[in-house]
This record gives structure tokens, C-alpha cells and sequence, in this order.
């Protein structure tokens, strides 16, 4: 079902939210002045449809770090205390959709088997509510990555800019129960979306993964490693990067907490075992490692690639490791031509 | 789990016999032979062992691991009465009902002797279920030879061959086995490829000159197994760490058949 809102009526709705102890989190400006993805209290503080947030949505879902559980020396034994389930609901309003997307992508290894109820239990409490884009930035390939501007994936409803209002279509039970939910502030008028920018033709992925699948010996990795610096700087922007340490914190001798830090691939530090044994030793076969999980490994497993073109790599990088023109260089290798 | 038995195998080795606090948990809890676990040293974190212990007793798990970093060392202070955290099963496991009424070859070398102890003993509890059993085990030193007592029973056992030895230097004036390197042993033992598995675990240096002598046997790729060792955090093919490749060492392996090794991305 698409609906209506004005800025007028999404600023009742905002203030609707926070009122009844729903956290409402929108793209805003941090104190340094960049854009995240922040906690807001009215639709004043939020920058809806301007620039990129710094960092994905990643961190709403699992935090750069997070208890999993308290522990505690009782005599000879150890009791544990679980770390309480997020259970606050929250909307997400104006999220990317390259980021609502991530967040798709990511449920599939978080219920893989073992169900990550951490992960799961943040999901179940959060509505997605993405705003289509207006334009794309420089940086920006979802559209090469076989998403788009306005792609619904991961949204639980989507927001188009429509000349000063939005249409709203419901994509999700979770969405249509929240519009139902909230129907004061919709209308059923019949209101035109501005068109969205054009997406242009995506990368051939099922050659690209054909290719990575027989090069895992190519001079395109020595290439990448000379480049790349390692500071893991794409990884920590990244939509849909999941790599975790697992670490305990001790307060005093007694008691402590077991935490899961985000991680990078891109450090040695990563793979190295106790031994030195160390079998990515050098910045290649991290850079590769890297690339082939998101376009061979994710893909193989999952059925869909660990990248939204969301370009915060592109823009984070220091080095010039440009994944766009990566994966344009395997396209042409994977046709035959020199890259 | 509480430690209930804390065995000290070499200087810096050690091996823990763990009961389950919880009396339903050791009622319900199985495994099987090859499949690893999360250890927890509470305040130093987790490391990944193989379970060591055969999986055809129930009730208990064992794991022996060597000091050698920071949970490890903080393991080495616990004893008998402490408690650990574990979590586990997981992973895959040595196909043993393929090989039933098979002859069955077991190579290990220092601390991996650990996994495959799992299997003797699993196929020991269950002997008439297979063929002959040949255990080729080598350490640096004599010093460095774990489960010492077990290799004293198995060396007792009229249906168990047994190969110990220890690398040149290695050897003590009054040491009776082997003096020389596993592959070197194994060629020496040469035995039969016929109706027969063979399973590994060791150095990466033993298994990369063990396989092409294994080969040599008339042993093929599909019947040869051993067991990866990645760095690990979960275990449970999250924290994107143990890849090789296409494969998750947490959930497809760490149990391999050589011929699934040749398949993959030399990094490991």
C-alpha cells in the first residue's frame, strides 16, 4: 500500500515516536560536524536526503562493541550473567537504502545455523523506514551492484521524495503495521514520487565470482597489497563487514565482562596464530581475502554479494583501493581483455 | 565445566578432564570424534581445541593444549576443582562409520597427537568394529611425548601397532623407540594401503611430507583425512576469521580428506 506524508505531519509522527519511549534514529550531525546515523528527538536534528552518514547501520544492529556477558568469581565456581537482549523499539528514519539493504544482507550469516539472537533480538525491535536518494553522489554503485536508488530490500518501509512531502509504501508486515499503527499522519491522496536518479548496468557478478573462484594466484592481489596501507578503514565503514574479535575485560581479579569488538581482516594481527604461524603474512592476501569474500565467498554461501555500493570505501580509502574499479578490471579480465 | 583432572603430559602441556556443572547438560551432551570446542580462561578470554577425549565416553570432555599465549598460560594456572567455560560441539567430524571394517592408520606428531587420540580411543572402545590399527606418533624429544601413558598401553595391546620416535637429538640414553622424522617412520612401517584410512594431524611441515609418502603407500587422497587448525573467535561461522578460500574451517572442516585439501587455496 503507498501512502502520503508531509514534512508537517513526519514531524508529529517524529514527535509521536519519542514521546511514547520509541527511539527514533535518522541521519544528524555529530559534534565534530560529519553526518551519522544518531538518536534524534524531533525532525529538526535530522538531515533527511543530504550527505552520506560516516558510518553504516551496522552499528545499530551490533555496536562496535558490545557485552555478551558478565562473569564472576564465586568460590571455585564462575557465575555468568547474560547480558540483557536490546528490547527498546527503535525506527530508523532515513536510512540509505544501500544501508537497509547491508542489513538484509547480514541477517543471513547471523542466522546461519546458529541463530545470533544478539543481533536478531535488535532486529525484531527496529523498524527500517529508508528514504529513496535524490541523486547519487560521485562515490555511489549501488545501482552496479544490481540495487538502486530507490531499492526496497531490508526497508521495512520506504519513503520517496515527493515534491515537498514523501509517498510511503508499506513493504513488510512490520511496515504495514506501522503505518496502520500510525495512520493519523498518512493520507491516501494520490501523490506523484519525484523520479529517482537512472541506475546504470550493473557488474557482471556471477563472472566476476567465476573468475575469483580460478585466480585465487593473480598479479592483480600483489597489486592491491603494494597499494594498501592496512589500516582497515573500509572495513569499519563498511555496510555489510561482520569480521569480530571475541575478548575478555577484566575489572580487578573477580569479575569481568566478555566482549565482541568489531575486527578488521586487513591487519596481520587478524589470522596470526599463536605459533607466529601466520597464513595471510602479507597485505596481498588480505586485500584479497577482502575482495573475495565479499564477490566469491558471501556469495557462494549466501547467494548475495557482501557489498551495497554504498562507496564509503571509495571515499575512506587513503590509498586509491577503489572496489568499483576493481571489480570493473575482473569484468574485463573475466572477458578476456587486459586490465 | 569443572576441572576434575588435571594431568601434566610434558613442561608446558597439559591436559584437562572437564565434568559439566549442569547434570542435564551431562546427561544430553554428545560429540563426535574430531570435533572442536571454545575454552575459557574467564578474565583471559577463549581458545579453540579440539575435543581430545573419545567420544564413545560420555559424561566428560578432555582437552590438551601447550602454553603458549595468553589463555593458554592463564589455563595452565587452573587445577583440579577450578572451573572453565566451554562451548561446543562443533565443527565436522573423522567419518567413522565409513570406516568400519576398514584397517585404519594414525600419524601424529607432538600436540596433534591430540585430535587423533580422540579417534583411537573411539575406535579402541569399539574394536571389533575394525581392522588392524597402526599408530605412528612422533615428538621433537622424548620430553615432548604426550599421553605417555597411553603409548605405554597401546605399545601393551596385541591388536594395536605401535611406531614411537623421536626427532635425532631428541632421543634419551635409555629410549627404546624410533629415532628419525614421522614421514620417515611411516615409510619405514610402510603399512598396507589395502582396505585401510589414514588419519593425520601434526606440524604443517609432518603433514606436507607425510602425504607424498602416503601416496607412495597406494594410499588415495579421498582415504586420507586430517584435521585444520584456523585461528578461530566463534566457532560458529560468524566472526569471519578461519576461511580458506570458499570453506569455513569452523563449519565445513576442521575434519578434511587430503583430496578436499588439494582443492583448496594453499593458505593455511
Amino acid at each position: 500500500m503507498t501512502k502520503a506524508i508531509t514534512k508537517e505531519a513526519l514531524t508529529g509522527l517524529v514527535a509521536e515516536l519519542t514521546a511514547a519511549g520509541v527511539r527514533v534514529i535518522a541521519p544528524a550531525k555529530a559534534a565534530d560536524g560529519g553526518t551519522d546515523y544518531r538518536a534524534i528527538f524531533t525532525l529538526a536534528d535530522a538531515i533527511l536526503g543530504g550527505e552520506m552518514p560516516r558510518r553504516s547501520l551496522r552499528a545499530v544492529f551490533q555496536p562496535p562493541t558490545e557485552a555478551v556477558f558478565g562473569w564472576e568469581r564465586k568460590g571455585t565456581g564462575i557465575e555468568l550473567t547474560p547480558a540483557a537482549a536490546a528490547s527498546q523499539p527503535q525506527v530508523v528514519l532515513g536510512a540509505r537504502p544501500c544501508d537497509a539493504a547491508g542489513v538484509n544482507v547480514l541477517d543471513k550469516v547471523m542466522g546461519w545455523d546458529y541463530k545470533d539472537d544478539m543481533w536478531f533480538a535488535r532486529r525484531e525491535a527496529t523498524t527500517i523506514i529508508s528514504l529513496a536518494c535524490a541523486e547519487m553522489a560521485p562515490t555511489c554503485f549501488c545501482d552496479k551492484i544490481g540495487l538502486s536508488a530507490d531499492a526496497t530490500v531490508g526497508a521495512d518501509v520506504l519513503l520517496r521524495p515527493a515534491g515537498e512531502g514523501y509517498t510511503a509504501e508499506a513493504l513488510t508486515a512490520k511496515g504495514e503495521a506501522f503505518v496502520s499503527g500510525h495512520a493519523r499522519w498518512f493520507s491516501d491522496e494520490p501523490v506523484t514520487a519525484d523520479p529517482a536518479p537512472p541506475s546504470r548496468e550493473a557488474f557482471p557478478l556471477d563472472k566476476i565470482e567465476e573468475w575469483l573462484e580460478g585466480h585465487f594466484e593473480d598479479a592483480l592481489w600483489a597489486d592491491l597489497g603494494l597499494r594498501c596501507l592496512g589500516c582497515g578503514a573500509c572495513t569499519s565503514i563498511c555496510p555489510t563487514c561482520h569480521c569480530f574479535d571475541i575478548v575478555d575485560e577484566t575489572d580487578g581479579t573477580a569479575a569481568g565482562t566478555r566482549r565482541r569488538n568489531w575486527d578488521t581482516c586487513q591487519t596481520g594481527l587478524f589470522t596470526v596464530h599463536t605459533s607466529g604461524h601466520n597464513p595471510r603474512a602479507d597485505q596481498a592476501s588480505r586485500c584479497r581475502q577482502r575482495i573475495l569474500h565479499k564477490f566469491e565467498i558471501y556469495p557462494k554461501r549466501f547467494e548475495a554479494v557482501l557489498c551495497t555500493g554504498c562507496g564509503r570505501c571509495v571515499q575512506a580509502c587513503p590509498a586509491g583501493v577503489i572496489v568499483p574499479e576493481i571489480l570493473d578490471s575482473i569484468a574485463q579480465r573475466a572477458n578476456g581483455g587486459a586490465a | 565445566m569443572t576441572i576434575a583432572e588435571a594431568v601434566d603430559e610434558t613442561p608446558d602441556t597439559r591436559t584437562f578432564r572437564l565434568t559439566f556443572q549442569d547434570p542435564a547438560v551431562a546427561e544430553t551432551f554428545a560429540f563426535e570424534a574430531g570435533q572442536f570446542g571454545e575454552y575459557s580462561a574467564f578474565g583471559a578470554g577463549e581458545s579453540t581445541f579440539c575435543i581430545a577425549s573419545p567420544s564413545t565416553r560420555r559424561g566428560y570432555v578432555e582437552c590438551t593444549f601447550k602454553k603458549a599465549g595468553k589463555v593458554t598460560t592463564a589455563l595452565s594456572d587452573l587445577n583440579a576443582g577450578d572451573t572453565i567455560g566451554f562451548r561446543g560441539p562443533y565443527g565436522n567430524n573423522f567419518p567413522l562409520d565409513k570406516m568400519e571394517g576398514a584397517n585404519l592408520v594414525f600419524v601424529a606428531g607432538g600436540i596433534g597427537l591430540a585430535p587423533v587420540r580422540s579417534v583411537i580411543w573411539t575406535v579402541l572402545d569399539e574394536r571389533e568394529k575394525y581392522g588392524d590399527v597402526t599408530i605412528v606418533y612422533g615428538a621433537r624429544s622424548v620430553s615432548d611425548l604426550v599421553y605417555k601413558r597411553e603409548l605405554e598401553e597401546w605399545a601393551g595391546r596385541a591388536d594395536v601397532k605401535l611406531w614411537q620416535t623421536v626427532d635425532p637429538g631428541g632421543e634419551t640414553p635409555d629410549w627404546k623407540g624410533e629415532i628419525g622424522f614421522v614421514p620417515t617412520i611411516v615409510e619405514k612401517a610402510a603399512p598396507s594401503a589395502d582396505n585401510a584410512f589414514a588419519i593425520l594431524c601434526g606440524p604443517p611441515i609432518m603433514i606436507k611430507f607425510t602425504l607424498p609418502v602416503l601416496q607412495k603407500l597406494g594410499f588415495q587422497d579421498s582415504r586420507v583425512y586430517t584435521t585444520l587448525e584456523n585461528r578461530m573467535k566463534c566457532g560458529i561461522g560468524k566472526c569471519g576469521r578461519c576461511n580458506i578460500g570458499p570453506v569455513y574451517v569452523c563449519k565445513d572442516g576442521p575434519v578434511f580428506s587430503a583430496e578436499e585439501i588439494a582443492r583448496l587455496p594453499q593458505e593455511f
